[in-house]
Formats: structure tokens, C-alpha cells, sequence
């Protein structure tokens, strides 16, 4: 164990520790002459079974790794062998793992994930093209550590291979060994490259899907079987790179980067889409033939036709008064033109907004039309995307339709469906935020605050869990009063339900958790003063429905629970 | 129904801790008599492996001795056990999580529990310790969470190279080392003289089926004396055949 605040070889000071493993501890230290950062991985020699067994490989192997060099690796530069210990001085990774990634996110967008194998194959490419070759073992999202500017550190290397083994004569966990292939068990078959291209294609499948292949059901199953909209070239990449026998995988990483650089022509949406592409074609000679006749450019004509069907279908939508219908006009509008938003922000207020119902429904988004939406926006969002500006309006519709209106699980009433609810707004929020900025967007910074909200409900279970929850519900109410404030300003946000749908959140949250926030630092009479605002722009409404009343209603039952806690609080 | 239980534990022939856990407990209630076994099989590093299989056991007795009598006011259903007991089964997967976290290592247990109540069983299961129930023929109640057993399942190994595989002591699941955990749950009527047996997977991995049989029948274990002397004798068996493992067996005959 060293110590924080001494200092190593004369020239590494320990500032803190940033991670343990089973036998070793990883530290940030400083150079302090040269004002850089490094990590340094201890290896415990006491921690080590027959140390000096793997010492001799151990040196071996540090001394291959430190001659590495990989945009995708961390360099080793230095490794001091003390008495009771062995310091290995590394790169420190600035980021997240992807493992983190995962559990605030879950399963990640596929243009992503396909982006990541691409980088990942090539480090082991690398890795197993050395002489003689390294095979890493150990692939798992939490030994990835994604950098700020996107590009992924693969860590945890620096240790022998001796370390790695599994071993097996006791019990263990699926769950504690990452991915193992079949092959790791030892026994029978030998590990080699496409072991880590087994366990590579495992943590594709944890990626995409956000399903763990450890837990239940334990197995890799066809990723559409999980997520209809999922590429099926992606899919059968990572089938064939996960199969039980090495020789029916990839043999090398190059046929795997090869795979992973066409996997769209190996899938059946890009065959469909070539036919769709066809057919386009077709009917784009068929108008210019026709306008040629009316003496018009040809080019021009098709767009302008295009356009006036467009706007043709958008007010037959308008026209319609049935809800089904209406929809299936929005999405006829959204295949003649998927470049334009207005179809799909129509779509997305009519599956939330009750006007478009009968007279006694109430706002809700559900399961389904969340599903539909999503397709939708899978298969033309490559669309969408080429005018940002359009992308962002969309997907802070979908956001804001997520975050106040989504009913996923609503009959069991458990934490499940909330935090459904926030993991979905906040993916569509974030898209906002990477997309625009302050500058560009004018709900930009109310983004960034639902944002930061949904953050806050997805991962309040896991503070609870570590217990590491100090500072975060300040943060968090001061959120709230920005948003608060961002309400109230009638110019913003022009629409009662929202408002009263806000106020309903913090209300609930601050009655749930008014002790956790007044321990954390917040006011009793910043809570009094919220309130009392609340109520004053409640009493400002006029003529309320019946769906406002029942806000009204809810707010102001948070609001009496809230007062009681607070009036204990200040006379104990 | 009436009980006679018996439990014996032994750290075996190679391990120098005994990371195995048990509880046998009877109470006299107002529904009859009432009772509660359990085997938990720590696993983890160097001396720590049976922090969390004695965490938990000592969990369901603090469950027996503080909740279940209040259970018993409001009368006993499947659900209500399975609810409470898997809440329990949560709580202590995320402390021993949290405690493997904090000290930087690998733990986690095995259990099976069982209740036994006037004409009926309740078994909760996680991982690849079992019950068995003795009459007139031997039959396994639990089925083992273990990748093996899972692909022998899926017809993906057949039964013999399932049992010759060397992954066959990696577990699906165990309390304690991931964070999702779904216990098994099985319920059934109990039968009169007949014997339940528990045991953690290093009691039977070189005894075969036949000889537990011959050796647990209810014919044969017909007082504690003899259910502690068959437990001892098989022990010995198992380590005479150079069993590696900590074994531990609870024995439950009905009459």
C-alpha cells in the first residue's frame, strides 16, 4: 500500500488512489518536476501466490509491453521493482469506462458500437501481430476506457499472463469472470487471437444490446431478437465472432475490421434500401419525362413535386380528425420527405397530446408508440440528420414527450418505470446538446437541465448503493430552481401542463427526499420559498381542466407533506 | 408433521478454512411445528470466504426468530415467503457486494433454504447447492445454476461431458458478486416419512445417487443419532475419495 503524499523513485508523488484490483491497486501520481500525470499500478508481491514463480515472467512481459505503441494502448514507461511491491508507471486515461457507460446508459447507439470495434479490432490486431504474439484475454467493457475526444484506451494490461488464468478448482461466478470463451477453462484447446475475438464479439453484444451476457438468460442471442432495429450485418458479425468453436470465428482481426468496415453490405436493410433506392429512381424519371413534356427543368421539378405532395399529405393529416389516421398519414409524410421535422414533431404530439383522442383521454406516450417513434427514427434518422437543426427540434420533441408523458410499466408503479422514463428522455435530450448549442438552439440550456435532471433520477439508486451522494442533492435543487425559474417565464415555456407537470416533479422528489435534501446542504426556507412560488403561478391559472386539476391536486398534497417534514425539522 | 434434523459440516482435506455455512432451526407454532434449514457455500479469496455465506445464513435465521411469527399471524402463502425472502436475498447481495468493493475482492455464496411447515415446502435456490427428498426413490428438488447444467439443459452438452467439463464449477449466479440476483423459488407438499436432505456440491461430487439412497433412506434414519452417525460416515466417504471441497449436510425426516 503506498502512501498518498509520498513520493516514489525520488520523482512520482501519490496523490490518490483511483482503483483496486484482486492483487493490485492502481494510484494518480505526479511528476512533479515535469508536471505530468501518471498512473501507477502496484502489484502486491504478498498478494501473489508463488510471486516468485511469475516474477521472471512478469519482467518479461513488461518489458515486451513497454516497447508497445498504439493510439489504443496506454504506454508503460517505466517499472520500478521495490521489495514488497512492483510499480508499474503508465499513461492515465482521462474518461469514463465503458462499463460506466453502460450502467448510466444502457445499451448504446449502433453506429457507435460499430465505431468502437473498429478501433478495438485494430488494437488487437496489433497486440496479436507482435512476435511472439500477445493476446490480451480479458476484453470487457470495464477494462475500456473512452476518452474525451471519443477514441477508446483498452486498460488493465501490464499484468502476466499468469494472473489471468481461471482458475478453476474453486467455485466461481459467471458473473466475476467477464466473458471467458469456452476455450479459457483450460483443458481442452489452447487460448490464442481468437480467443479475444470470441470475447470482443461478447462485449459488442453487451454494448448494443445493453444486455449482459453473464446474467440471464446467458447467452448471446441474435441482437434483433432483443432490438428489432439493429443491423442484421452487425448481427452476424458478432454471431460469428462468439461461436463456441474457435475455428468458426473470424480467424484474425483483419477479417474481423473487414467485416466491421462493410457491415452494410451484409445487411438486409442496406439490400432493401437498394431496391427502395430503385424505385425512387424509377419514379424520378417517370415525373421528369412528364415535366419535360411541360417544358420545366427536370431536376427542380421532382423536388417541387416532391415538396407539394409533401405539404398535400401534412394537411390531410390536419384535416383528419381520427387518430389512427392521422398517424398513418404522418408517417406517409415523413417516406415522401424524411429530411423535414414537421411531420415527425406532428407525429410525435399526436401520440402524447389527448386532442387527438377521443374527448375523455389524458396525456399519455406509451410503450408502443415510444417502439414505433424509435423505428421510425431509426430507419430515417440518417435523414433527418443531414439539417441539424431539424434533428435537434425532433429530438427535444421526443425528449419532452419521454420526460412528461411516458407511462412504460405505469400500472406497477415501481421505480422501474420512472427510471424508464429519464434513460429515454435523457438519451434524446443528450442528442440535443451534442447537436446545437446556446448559440443555435433556444431551449439549448433547458435541455441541459432536463438533461441533468434525468441524470439525477437514473443514477439516485446508485448513489444509495456507494453511498456517495453528498454535494448531488444541492446540485440537484439548485437544477430545479433554475428550471423553475426557466417556467415561470411565461416567454419559454408557453403551455400550463408542462408547467403544472414540472412543478408536480419537484414537488415529488423534494416530499420523497426532504430530509436527504436538507442534509445535503439545501435550505429549510429556500424549500419554504419554492414553494411559495409554486403557489403563486398555480393561483395565476385560469380555468383550469380537468387534467390540471388533478396536478393541481397532487402538487398540492406533495406540498402539505413537504411542510409537515420541514416544520419537524426546524422545531427539532 | 413432525422433525427429526441433523447437520454436520467438515473443512474437507485441502482447504484450511471452512467456508460453508449452515442453520437447522424448529419452533413449536401456532400452525405446528415449523422448520427452517439452510446451506450456504462461501466462495472468495484467502480468508474471506465465509463472511459472506455466514452473512446470509445468519440473516434467515434473524428472518425465522423475528418475522416469521408475524408472517404466521396473517397466515402463510407462497408468495409472502417468496417476497420476503427474496427481499432478503437482495439486501444481502448488495452488502456484500458493497464490502467486496471496499476491500477490493471477489465474494460470494451459495444457498439453498428450505421451510417446512405442517404439509408444505418452500425452497429458495441460487447457485449449485441442493435439496434432495428421499422416499422411496431419491430425487434432486433443485436444479443447479451452473453453466454446465445450463447448456446440458439447452442440448448443447449431453449429460456425461457435462459432468466431465471443466467449467462445471463456474456458477450463473451467486449472492455477492453481481448485481442482478433471481433466486429460484419451488414450493410442493410435503411428504410424511420421508427425508429432506440439503448439501453444499462437495458432499456429492464422488458419491453416487445410489449410495446417498442407501444411506439416507427413512428406513434407515430413524432417530438423530443415526441421521448424525449416516451424515459422518459419508463425509468420511467423501474425503477417503479425496473430495477437495468443504462439505456440509442438513438432514430433515418427517413423521
Amino acid at each position: 500500500m503506498l502512501e498518498i503524499g509520498s513520493i516514489v523513485d525520488g520523482k512520482y508523488k501519490i496523490l490518490n488512489k483511483i482503483g483496486q484490483g484482486g492483487m493490485s491497486i492502481v494510484y494518480l501520481a505526479m511528476n512533479e518536476r515535469a508536471n505530468k500525470q501518471w498512473a501507477i499500478k502496484e502489484v502486491r508481491k504478498d498478494g501473489v501466490k508463488d510471486f516468485e514463480v511469475v516474477k521472471q515472467g512478469l519482467i518479461v512481459e513488461i518489458d515486451m509491453l513497454k516497447r508497445l505503441s498504439h493510439p489504443n494502448l496506454p504506454s508503460i514507461i517505466d517499472v520500478i521493482d521495490q521489495k514488497d511491491n512492483f510499480l508499474i508507471v503508465m499513461d492515465y486515461i482521462q474518461g469514463n469506462s465503458l462499463k460506466n457507460k453502460l450502467d448510466e446508459f444502457g445499451a448504446q447507439s449502433q453506429e457507435l458500437v460499430i465505431e468502437w470495434a473498429k478501433q478495438l479490432s485494430d488494437v488487437l490486431g496489433y497486440l496479436h501481430t507482435r512476435k511472439p504474439a500477445i493476446i490480451y484475454r480479458d476484453m470487457k467493457p470495464s477494462n475500456i476506457m473512452l476518452k474525451p475526444d471519443g477514441k477508446l484506451t483498452l486498460i488493465d494490461f501490464g499484468t502476466a499472463r499468469e494472473y489471468k488464468e481461471k482458475n478453476l478448482a474453486d467455485t466461481t461466478c459467471l458473473g466475476t469472470i467477464g466473458y471467458a470463451a469456452p476455450e479459457q477453462f483450460g483443458g481442452k484447446g489452447q487460448t490464442d487471437g481468437r480467443t479475444d475475438i470470441y470475447c470482443l464479439g461478447a462485449t459488442l453484444y453487451h454494448l448494443v444490446t445493453g444486455m449482459n451476457p453473464s446474467e440471464p438468460p446467458y447467452e448471446i442471442k441474435p441482437i434483433r431478437e432483443i432490438n428489432s432495429s439493429l443491423s442484421s450485418g452487425l448481427e452476424k458479425i458478432i454471431l460469428k465472432c462468439t461461436q463456441r468453436n474457435p475455428e468458426d470465428r473470424y480467424q484474425n482481426c483483419a477479417e474481423l475490421t473487414y467485416a466491421l468496415e462493410h457491415y452494410e453490405e451484409i445487411d438486409d436493410i442496406f439490400r432493401k434500401r437498394q431496391k427502395k433506392k430503385l424505385a425512387i429512381f424509377i419514379m424520378t424519371v417517370f415525373f421528369a419525362i412528364v415535366s419535360l413534356g411541360a417544358g420545366i427543368g427536370f431536376g427542380k421539378a421532382a423536388e417541387a413535386k416532391t415538396d407539394e405532395q409533401y405539404e398535400d399529405v401534412i394537411a390531410e393529416a390536419n384535416s383528419l380528425t381520427n387518430e389512427d389516421s392521422i398517424r398513418e398519414t404522418l408517417k406517409k409524410a415523413i417516406s415522401i420527405k424524411p429530411g423535414d421535422k414537421e411531420a415527425y414533431i406532428n407525429l410525435i404530439e399526436s401520440y402524447y397530446n389527448p386532442q387527438y383522442g377521443d374527448e375523455n383521454d389524458i396525456y399519455n406516450f406509451s410503450v408502443d408508440e415510444a417502439q414505433e417513434i424509435e423505428e421510425i427514427l431509426n430507419d430515417f434518422g440518417s435523414d433527418l440528420k443531414e439539417n441539424k437543426s431539424n434533428y435537434v427540434e425532433v429530438s427535444y420533441e421526443l425528449a419532452k414527450a419521454y420526460f412528461f408523458y411516458y407511462t412504460y410499466g405505469n400500472e406497477d408503479k415501481s421505480g422501474d418505470n420512472e427510471n424508464a422514463k429519464y434513460k429515454a428522455a435523457k438519451k434524446w435530450y443528450r442528442n440535443v446538446i451534442d447537436y446545437s448549442d446556446e448559440n443555435i438552439f433556444l431551449y439549448w440550456n433547458e435541455s441541459k437541465i432536463y438533461y441533468e435532471i434525468s441524470e439525477y433520477y437514473t443514477s439516485i439508486g446508485d448513489w444509495e448503493n456507494t453511498g456517495d451522494f453528498k454535494g448531488k442533492y444541492i446540485e440537484y435543487f439548485n437544477n430545479y430552481l433554475q428550471l423553475f425559474t426557466l417556467a415561470s417565464d411565461n416567454k419559454k415555456i408557453n403551455n400550463d401542463n408542462i408547467k403544472l407537470r414540472m412543478y408536480q416533479l419537484f414537488s415529488s422528489a423534494i416530499a420523497a427526499k426532504t430530509e436527504k435534501f436538507i442534509n445535503d446542504g439545501v435550505l429549510i426556507e429556500d424549500i419554504r420559498n419554492l414553494l411559495h412560488q409554486m403557489q403563486t403561478e398555480i393561483n395565476s391559472i385560469e380555468n383550469p381542466d380537468s387534467n390540471l386539476e388533478s396536478l393541481i391536486s397532487s402538487i398540492n398534497i406533495n406540498n402539505k407533506k413537504i411542510e409537515i417534514k420541514l416544520q419537524a425539522m426546524s422545531g427539532s | 408433521m413432525n422433525f427429526l434434523v441433523s447437520a454436520s459440516t467438515d473443512k474437507g482435506i485441502k482447504k484450511n478454512t471452512n467456508q460453508d455455512s449452515l442453520a437447522i432451526k424448529v419452533a413449536e407454532t401456532t400452525i405446528g411445528k415449523i422448520t427452517l434449514a439452510l446451506v450456504c457455500d462461501g466462495m472468495g479469496g484467502l480468508q474471506q470466504g465465509e463472511v459472506a455465506s455466514a452473512n446470509l445464513t445468519l440473516a434467515f435465521s434473524n428472518w425465522f426468530d423475528n418475522d416469521l411469527p408475524q408472517l404466521l399471524q396473517h397466515g402463510i402463502e407462497d408468495y409472502k415467503i417468496y417476497q420476503e425472502w427474496n427481499q432478503i436475498i437482495q439486501t444481502e447481495n448488495k452488502k456484500i457486494l458493497l464490502y467486496g468493493r471496499q476491500q477490493g475482492i471477489n465474494l460470494g455464496t451459495t444457498i439453498v433454504a428450505a421451510l417446512f411447515t405442517n404439509n408444505r415446502y418452500y425452497i429458495l435456490n441460487i447457485g449449485d447447492s441442493r435439496v434432495y427428498e428421499i422416499k422411496d426413490s431419491i430425487r434432486l428438488l433443485t436444479q443447479d445454476q451452473t453453466v454446465v447444467e445450463n447448456e446440458f439443459r439447452k442440448g448443447l452438452l449431453t449429460r456425461e461431458q457435462a459432468d466431465n467439463d471443466s467449467r462445471r464449477s463456474v456458477l450463473l449466479q451467486c449472492v455477492g458478486a453481481i448485481q442482478n440476483v433471481v433466486p429460484e423459488m419451488l414450493y410442493g407438499n410435503i411428504q410424511k416419512d420421508a427425508v429432506y436432505m440439503l448439501c453444499s456440491d462437495g458432499f456429492r461430487h464422488v458419491i453416487s445417487t445410489q449410495e446417498l439412497y442407501e444411506h439416507l433412506n427413512p428406513n434407515v434414519l430413524i432417530s438423530k443419532e443415526v441421521m448424525k452417525q449416516q451424515s459422518e460416515l459419508l463425509i468420511e466417504l467423501n474425503k477417503s475419495r479425496m473430495e477437495q471441497d468443504n462439505i456440509t449436510v442438513s438432514l430433515i425426516r418427517t413423521f
